[in-house]
């Protein structure tokens, strides 16, 4: 049997604020921020949550719905880019949150919002070679925005976390290939509590250049055509961007909508893409084939190919909250209780 | 074995002692009792203290109250069981005196908790809670007694301004305390429209914390009032196991002990001063001491029953003094049987004091005789 | 500087983390917090015991006169949880008080408990919310 997810969870922080307060705030037009982006609102950590949190919630939940013993996880990596701590992993906080052995091989990786899907091709590799029996791979931010840019449109806070192996697999790897080049179009300097963009130049040279290549590398270099996706799902730093790639690759609309979880809880992240793949996951059938192409700014992509297996039906059936489920569960805050769950306003400490 | 006789004693008026260090403010107490016994000369000092390391950075607080008074080569122990050091340390001090070991002995209680900030004496209350599974999480003494207040209200049938009966009689009480914190009446529409500290309990349900220091002289020979009988009880169940949550095991076991050394029954109690640091755990404390069936305090205070209970005004009105709370206790108690001012002379011989130190952790029960 | 203790901490790991309680091998009675010896039968082998993660809220209060650790968090609510065959004190996040009723179902979450200042350790523990 091929290496594939054997269960994942997600999770998303209960609060959300909603686009038109942070506009109010900050004198800018909603209507044309929404028109711009597609974010109507986005999830907001609650003042106890961080990445590391939020990444606990996801992985319990991954665990519980393939009912995975935690002892037999032999490596967790986490990729995030708001990690509590400058020196200090999550992953090995994670370790003791979740019950794995010490045998494990731990570490946090970066590359912006792709360094979670290097955790999966990593643990596919360590899976393959027969090194560990199952990986668990997480994906974790509650991201930053300086706020008034527009990234605080935008930037928000949630996980996934997938558990892969070979036994039990809801969904296999066919193909899995990668895009990456030296493209400054997005980066946080040591010390620096937000991030710096290039606007316009996040777009072409960046997203589109390497989503967009790293699709077709995968679909060219193992033979797929459109059409044999039932799926695509895309990086999705707005609610624009993975609808273009989607057309300049071809894909109709409504393969690609059901992984687009933006438009409601704001890009998550390394928790991104990962997370439209979750919510197709919910709903998906044996047999359904997936375009999962993930993007980190500086820049990369990852595409992976997946074909769903009928074990997809019993992990649907999992007392495990749904993505959709989190969706709908939220409590909306106002702009100040926003800064203050992002801890945003100066105390003393 | 000897007998125990409270020879002296003396208390301060509790409040805001911004201009004494605690050492000080004891000794000065002390002087006083060591005065009203007649100046024995006592050969130990325990002293009762819940926040000398925190709120003043002092340990062996009695080493440093005897030289204030220049009491040297004496014993000195500090005795701490939070908020029930005082009964504590009369407990110990009263079973050396009862051993035979010492002739006369000292017991002084102190506590400045108004040397730090109200977030810290949340901090330095907390610590009387399960440092590990309870403190760390942010859990206070004061969250516990409002879950057990409302376990108590639901089981009972009562409502919350039933319960509002207790910090009324205790302004009451304490408005002709000059010694007490809060000197003024209230009424229930004053506890109804306080605010909530954590609900069900209202500002007038906590005993606002207070600087304080009490002390009395303890001897083998005849003095103004005999220790009867004594008991120290702990409740080893942990808070969130207990089986009930409407009642003190900790006072219930001491002061069946504490009686039966004593001979006496609940009937047999003139007055008694209890641990009521949310006026929850003052009705549980005078259920505990039999002073009304259980569940039927509130019960007894709607009909107007004339409770001889915390005259002092109770930690409400007298104010919470933490460690020294207990060593008041005593001298309030004395007093009351005595008919000393400002107490008037209560229609019995018995006295019974209940010192209480966190919630149900350990509770020590003394019972006192003209 | 004051710091917390990181070994008070460490040691804690597996109770703040994972709720990992005590239970007797000779009478199956289950302690939280643990014991050195078990107090019904009085055996003195004891094995780790997983607490569920889900379970009832037995009764809360919303606490509003804190310590100076969650100064900004205010108010803290103060719920008893049943879990399995112990119940467990702890906070209750995530939940509308006025909305909060005994018996509801509850979830055990991972969250931040303390942070020790603007430089020291990010302490994480248990808290509960209502089962979504
Ligand atoms: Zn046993």
């Amino acid at each position: 049997m091929k290496v594939g997810i054997v269960s994942w969870g997600a999770y998303i922080p209960k609060y959300r604020i909603r686009t038109e307060d942070i506009a109010a705030t900050w004198g800018d037009d909603p209507q044309r921020i929404i028109d711009i982006y597609l974010v109507y609102e986005k999830s907001v950590e609650g003042y106890d949550e961080d990445a590391v949190t939020i990444a606990t919630e996801a992985a319990r939940r991954a665990l519980r719905r393939g009912n995975v013993d935690p002892k037999k996880i032999g490596a967790v990596y986490s990729g995030t880019e708001s990690k509590p701590y400058a020196v200090k992993p999550i992953s090995s906080i994670l370790i003791d949150a979740l019950g794995l052995p010490n045998n494990v091989f731990a570490v946090d990786m970066e590359f912006a919002c792709k360094a979670a899907s290097d955790g999966i091709v990593a643990i596919t590799g360590l899976v393959e070679s027969g090194r560990i029996e199952y990986g668990l791979a997480v994906g974790t931010d509650t991201s930053q925005g300086e706020p008034g840019e527009h990234l605080d449109y935008s930037a928000s806070s949630g996980g996934v976390a997938y558990v892969i192996g070979k036994d039990g697999v809801a969904a296999e790897f066919e193909a899995i290939y990668t895009y990456n080049s030296d493209t400054p179009d997005f980066w946080r300097r040591e010390g620096s509590p937000y991030p710096m963009h290039g606007e316009g130049f996040t777009g072409e040279p960046a997203y589109f250049r390497h989503v967009v290549g790293a699709a077709k590398g995968v679909m060219e270099k193992y033979g797929y055509k459109v059409s044999d996706f039932a799926y695509a799902i895309f990086h999705q730093p707005n609610g624009r961007f993975p609808m273009r790639a989607a057309t300049i690759l071809g894909f109709p609309p409504e393969k690609v909508k059901p992984g687009i979880v933006v438009t409601h809880i704001g890009n998550t992240y390394n928790a991104s893409a990962l997370m439209g793949l979750a919510r197709v996951l919910e709903q998906a059938k044996p047999g359904d084939k997936i375009l999962l192409v993930t993007f980190g700014s500086g820049a990369g992509s990852n595409a992976f190919v997946l074909n769903v297996t009928d074990a997809v039906l019993e992990r649907q059936k999992a007392d495990v909250p749904k993505v959709d489920e989190m969706l709908a569960d939220k409590i909306y805050v106002d702009y100040a209780t926003y800064l203050k769950n992002r801890k945003m306003i100066k105390l003393f400490e | 074995m000897q007998d125990v006789w409270i020879n002296g004693t003396a208390m301060a008026q509790t409040g805001r002692h911004y201009g004494l260090n605690a050492d000080e403010m004891a000794a000065r107490v002390l002087e006083e009792a060591l005065k009203d016994a007649g100046y024995p000369e006592i050969e130990a000092l325990f002293v009762a203290s819940a926040t000398a390391e925190q709120a003043d950075k002092q340990q062996m607080l009695g080493a440093y109250i005897a030289s204030r008074l220049g009491l040297d080569k004496i014993a000195t122990y500090r005795v701490e069981n939070a908020d029930g050091s005082g009964g504590a340390a009369l407990m110990a001090a009263a079973m050396a005196v009862r051993s035979g070991l010492y002739n006369c002995v000292g017991v002084v209680g102190v506590d400045k908790p108004n040397d730090v900030l109200s977030n810290q004496q949340q901090d330095i209350y907390s610590t009387a809670t399960d440092a590990v599974y309870e403190r760390y999480f942010g859990v206070t003494p004061a969250a516990q007694a409002a879950i057990m207040a409302k376990i108590y209200l639901a089981k009972y049938e009562y409502k919350y301004e039933d319960l509002a009966l207790w910090p009324v009689l205790m302004h009451k009480n304490g408005a002709s305390n000059p010694y007490a914190y809060m000197r003024k009446q209230a009424k229930v529409e004053d506890v109804l429209e306080s605010e909530l500290v954590s609900d069900p309990l209202r500002l007038y349900d906590v005993g606002p914390m207070a600087d304080g220091a009490a002390a009395v002289v303890l001897c083998n020979k005849k003095g103004a009032a005999k220790l009867l009988g004594m008991w120290t009880s702990t409740s080893a169940i942990p808070f969130n196991n207990r089986p009930d949550y409407d009642v003190l095991y900790s006072a219930r076991e001491a002061a069946e002990r504490a009686y039966r050394m004593a001979g006496i029954t609940p009937r047999d109690v003139a007055t008694a001063e209890v641990h009521d640091s949310y006026s929850i755990f003052g009705v549980l404390a005078a259920e505990a001491l039999g002073l009304a069936p259980r569940g039927g305090l509130l019960a007894a205070l709607k009909s107007g029953a004339d409770l001889k209970v915390n005259l002092s005004g109770g930690l409400k009105s007298r104010g919470n003094v933490m460690g020294a709370t207990g060593v008041y206790q005593a001298v309030e108690v004395v007093w009351q049987l005595m008919g000393k001012s400002p107490f008037k002379r209560v229609d019995g011989s018995i006295g019974v004091v209940h010192s209480m130190g966190g919630v149900d952790k350990v509770s020590t029960v003394m019972v006192l005789g003209l | 500087m004051e710091h917390e203790s990181v070994p008070l901490y460490w040691r804690n790991i597996p109770a703040y983390y994972r709720l990992v309680a005590k239970r007797c091998k000779k009478c199956g009675e289950v302690y939280y917090p643990p014991v050195v010896k078990c107090t019904k039968c009085g055996s003195a082998e004891l094995e780790d015991y997983q607490l569920p993660h889900e379970g009832e809220l037995v009764e809360f209060t919303v606490l509003r006169s804190v310590p100076t650790d969650f100064l900004k968090q205010k108010p803290l609510v103060i719920g008893l949880v049943k879990l399995g065959p112990v119940k467990v004190l702890g906070q209750i996040v995530d939940a509308m008080p006025e909305k909060l009723k005994p018996g509801q179902r509850m979830e055990v979450v991972f969250r931040r408990v303390v942070v020790d200042g603007k430089y020291g350790l990010v302490m994480y523990g248990y808290k509960f919310r209502p089962r979504p």
